[in-house]
């Protein structure tokens, strides 16, 4: 059993001067200060401790020492703490060694840093362009405070991302960057042998719509999780709740009890209607749309209800840095109970006739396999690790929010194929309905909204999980001088997951590749967050300031 | 003077063609809980389409060709079945192997089609309609063999209406439980509409078309489920002959129509198989259905 003391006495032990200083900024974050030219054994050994790799967190520290920051994170699940651990390499010549030989799931961060810092990476196995747009110029790092934000290099014709060599014996298929499989903007090239899929590459990070930079620039600490809402379609409320929470730990700010029952609800009101969102597209994607219209019939007044509470089907505007904005008023809650009862009829019904429909368990079962291993070793999380049987909850492992005072189950399938994500999501939705109904109950009265001090602490590093309806959602923030953080990462699930399905489809029929990539539920605009702007569609679509200023003011009324 | 009724055939299918598809859509859209669209739709779809300019976006003269042979074949087939039992001009001088004949000559232009588009999801499509066709053909060609070999004859009237001379026999209930587990993929209904899935190859063989080629294959398609469903209810259940000829089209007509309701039920609570599987399941298929013809030989 690691604790925050042995891992920090191991690392000390085996790394002696090379591990720098370390620090305990709450009770269950540990952060190590190491020299970054011992990166490659020190993650080597913190993953052979049992940690669970999540995300790298690159930032701009020229102005103060000269330097590039770099910080990758660790989970450890079981034993509910995390790990940062931060280096630094000289700004003229930012080379690191690469982790990714022994992590494979830090290949897209490391590349991300290489595209928008900077940063070298010695020995990784792909380092090619991951985030910047095709004709982005050369030696311009966009994520560098030197670089404005509203920066828009001139156009390029006749470049275009450069696919992996086909594997011999095969024929490449284009899937994207439109197709109806897919939903969002991205490529996949597959290489088949006959309907067999023998290999693939992926260019995604088409939507880029600068978001990180957006917030670390020009926008204030309140404004951002309206922003940050608007990362995902889906989970808004997730990655809204993940970053006020990242910001209320870095800065020591307790917000009502209250408040955090409501937030929790919300979260799990997402995972309802997620869930019933995928369960339909599923369907869709195995050619079944009966499927897909009864399960979207049966979310609609999950819809409904939001939009009652808060104003919206989706894109609540609930949870800022403090509390929440509404509350749930007696008359609210009753119709939410009156929802929970009809939902679990509904997905009673609609879990028989799934699970008893022959024909759905020939297109799903055996179909996506990767091993539990194969699931650790690349990091996978939510329900697609929990269909592998690997037992990570976020809920559970960190929890936040009030999770810790409810009770609830989190069913995990060991059968390692699509057929197990269906179920895993299915039985998720019972799990969701029980810990409405415990909120609603446990809920204390008081207020809802902390009173924010005018600043905050600055330079304070914080990294929070929290689980959305995909699998876990990861925010890092480093608190900043300006009323805004001076860097925020958002690493959501699909992140992790997205790299993990290459495997997956791995010897599976083309028919099968879209229910394969559906299974990880994919949102590819939750990916896509980063990079500064987007050359095509211009930074226009952005909402700006002052629009955030007069939207909100105009909802307060 | 019998060639009136080839024509009023062709008039038949063309006009009730597409108001079964639109029957069908919205039954789907019911089982669905949607409202779905009128049952005039496709219609309408069919009228928009040919208002449109026509694309060659292959650039060459099969991608043309094949819409127009796909449906010349199909009306051609039409105009050659003893519909309404009524034997016409042309079904005197056909038999069983000139329909077989026209109704692969159907498919091979969906494959020429969709070869000469050029398109990677046309020939993913293609490969899939290619295989298809060699395992389902087989079961149509004993449907109607069958019947041949209970009358000794090739002629079509005498093999198609069998039933209504021999009754019914081991042979035929066989080839009837064959025929129905095989009727979706003869219509290219889910489970079995693996060679246009639109959610992986877009649909496959159709991708590249648009306006009144597309028009000409959907109208060929309509036309293809509707001559299924006839022959089903001319094979396994050619009841209620009256001998007016007004209400055995009408009475056909009612019979076809059960069989797309069955059409449309199964279509919307299945989903969509694999190629692979679905070539396991033809080839039983393929099995039983020669096992029926070997029955009706030794006189079940």
């Amino acid at each position: 059993m690691n604790t925050i003391e042995s891992v920090t006495q191991t690392l000390k032990s085996k790394f002696g001067d090379a591990v720098k200083a370390t620090e305990t900024p709450t009770g269950n974050r540990l952060v190590v200060d190491i020299d970054g030219a011992k990166v490659k054994d020190v993650s080597k050994e913190i993953m052979s401790l049992g940690a669970r790799y999540m995300v790298s967190i690159g930032y701009d520290n020229i102005s103060r020492d000269n330097t590039l920051g770099l910080i990758h994170t660790y989970a450890f699940d079981k034993e509910q703490f995390a790990l940062m651990l931060r280096m630094s390499a000289p700004a003229d010549n930012p080379v690191l060694d690469s982790i990714t030989p022994d992590t494979p799931n830090a290949g897209w961060s490391e590349r991300e840093y290489q595209d928008l810092l900077g940063f070298k990476f010695q020995g990784h196995p792909k380092p090619k362009k991951l985030v910047t747009a095709d004709d982005w110029p050369d030696g311009i790092y966009p994520l560098r405070k030197d670089v404005p934000h509203n920066l828009v290099p001139p156009a390029a014709e006749d470049v275009a991302y450069q696919l992996d060599e086909a594997p011999p014996g095969t024929t490449t298929i284009p899937i994207g960057p439109f197709h109806s499989s897919l939903h969002e903007p991205n490529h996949w090239a597959l290489y088949v042998d006959g309907e067999t899929i023998k290999g693939c590459d992926y260019r995604g990070f088409m939507t880029h719509r600068g978001i990180e930079k957006l917030c670390q620039t020009q926008l204030s600490y309140n404004e951002i999780p309206f922003v940050a809402e608007r990362i995902c379609g889906i989970c808004g409320s997730v990655h809204a709740c993940c970053y006020a929470q990242a910001v209320e730990a870095a800065t020591g700010l307790v917000i009502p009890k209250r408040a955090e029952f409501i937030r929790t609800i919300m979260l799990e009101i997402e995972r309802l209607h997620s869930h019933l969102l995928w369960l339909g597209v599923a369907g869709h994607l195995i050619g079944f749309d009966t499927v897909f219209m009864q399960a979207w019939r049966v979310r609609e007044q999950i819809m409904w209800f939001c939009e009652k509470l808060t104003g919206n089907r989706k894109t609540y505007g609930m949870i800022i840095i403090g509390g929440v904005r509404r509350d749930i008023t007696p008359e609210i809650r009753s119709e939410l109970e009156t929802i929970c009862k009809n939902l679990e009829k509904e997905i009673t019904t609609i879990h028989k006739a799934v699970a008893g429909d022959t024909a759905i368990h020939k297109r799903t079962k055996g179909v996506g396999y990767i091993s539990k291993e194969d699931t650790i070793k690349w990091s996978l999380v939510g329900p697609v690790a929990r269909a592998r049987g690997v037992d990570i909850d976020a809920r559970k492992d960190h929890p936040y929010a009030s999770y810790g005072e409810v009770k609830f189950d989190v069913p995990v399938v060991d059968s390692c194929d699509v057929w197990a994500t269906v179920l895993v999501r299915i039985l998720e939705m019972y799990e969701a309905i029980k810990i409405i109904r415990q909120c609603l109950q446990k809920m204390p009265e008081g207020p809802i909204l902390l009173e924010v001090p005018e600043a905050l602490p600055a330079f304070k590093h914080m990294v929070m999980m929290v689980e959305a309806p995909r699998g876990e959602a990861t925010h890092y923030v480093i608190t900043g001088e300006e009323n805004r953080p001076e860097r925020w990462r958002v690493r959501a699930p699909t992140y992790p997951n997205l790299q993990g399905v290459p495997s997956m489809l791995m010897d599976n029929q083309f028919a099968d590749f879209p229910i394969i990539l559906g299974s990880i539920d994919p949102c590819f605009s939750c990916t896509d967050r980063v990079a500064v702007v987007d050359v095509r569609t211009g930074r226009k679509s952005l909402v700006g300031k002052r629009e955030l200023e007069e939207l909100s003011r105009k909802y307060k009324k | 003077m019998d060639i009136v009724y080839s024509f009023i055939n062709v008039l038949v299918f063309i006009l009730c063609a597409p108001l079964y598809d639109g029957i069908m859509r919205k039954i789907t859209a019911r089982v669905q809980s949607r409202q779905g669209p009128p049952v005039v739709q496709p219609y309408y779809d069919i009228l928009k389409l040919l208002g449109k300019n026509t694309v060659n976006s292959a650039d060459n003269w099969s991608f043309k060709l094949a819409p127009v042979a796909a449906f010349a074949s199909i009306i051609a087939v039409v105009f050659l079945v003893p519909f309404a039992f009524k034997q016409n001009f042309a079904s005197r001088y056909a038999d069983i192997i000139t329909v077989v004949y026209l109704l692969t000559l159907g498919g091979v232009s969906v494959l020429l089609g969709a070869l000469s588009s050029k398109n990677t999801f046309a020939m993913i499509g293609a490969s899939r309609e290619m295989v298809t066709m060699i395992m389902v053909e087989p079961v149509l060609a004993m449907t109607l063999i069958l019947g041949a070999v209970k009358f000794k004859s090739l002629a079509l009237q005498s093999t198609m209406y069998s039933v209504t001379s021999f009754g019914y026999s081991a042979s035929i209930i066989a080839m009837m439980v064959v025929y129905l587990l095989a009727l979706q993929a003869f219509v290219g209904k889910q489970p079995f509409d693996i060679s246009e899935a639109e959610i992986e190859i877009l649909e496959g063989p159709f991708i590249e078309y648009s306006g009144p080629n597309l028009a000409l294959f959907k109208f060929y398609m309509m036309m293809k489920q509707m001559f299924y469903a006839f022959l089903f209810i001319a094979v396994f259940i050619p009841f209620a002959e009256t001998g007016y000829y007004i209400v055995d089209i009408v009475i056909q007509l009612a019979e076809m129509l059960g069989v797309f309701i069955l059409i449309a039920l199964i279509g919307s609570t299945n989903p969509r198989l694999r190629i692979d599987q679905a070539v396991k399941y033809y080839a039983v298929l393929i099995f039983i259905s020669i096992c029926a013809v070997g029955l009706s030989v030794k006189g079940f």
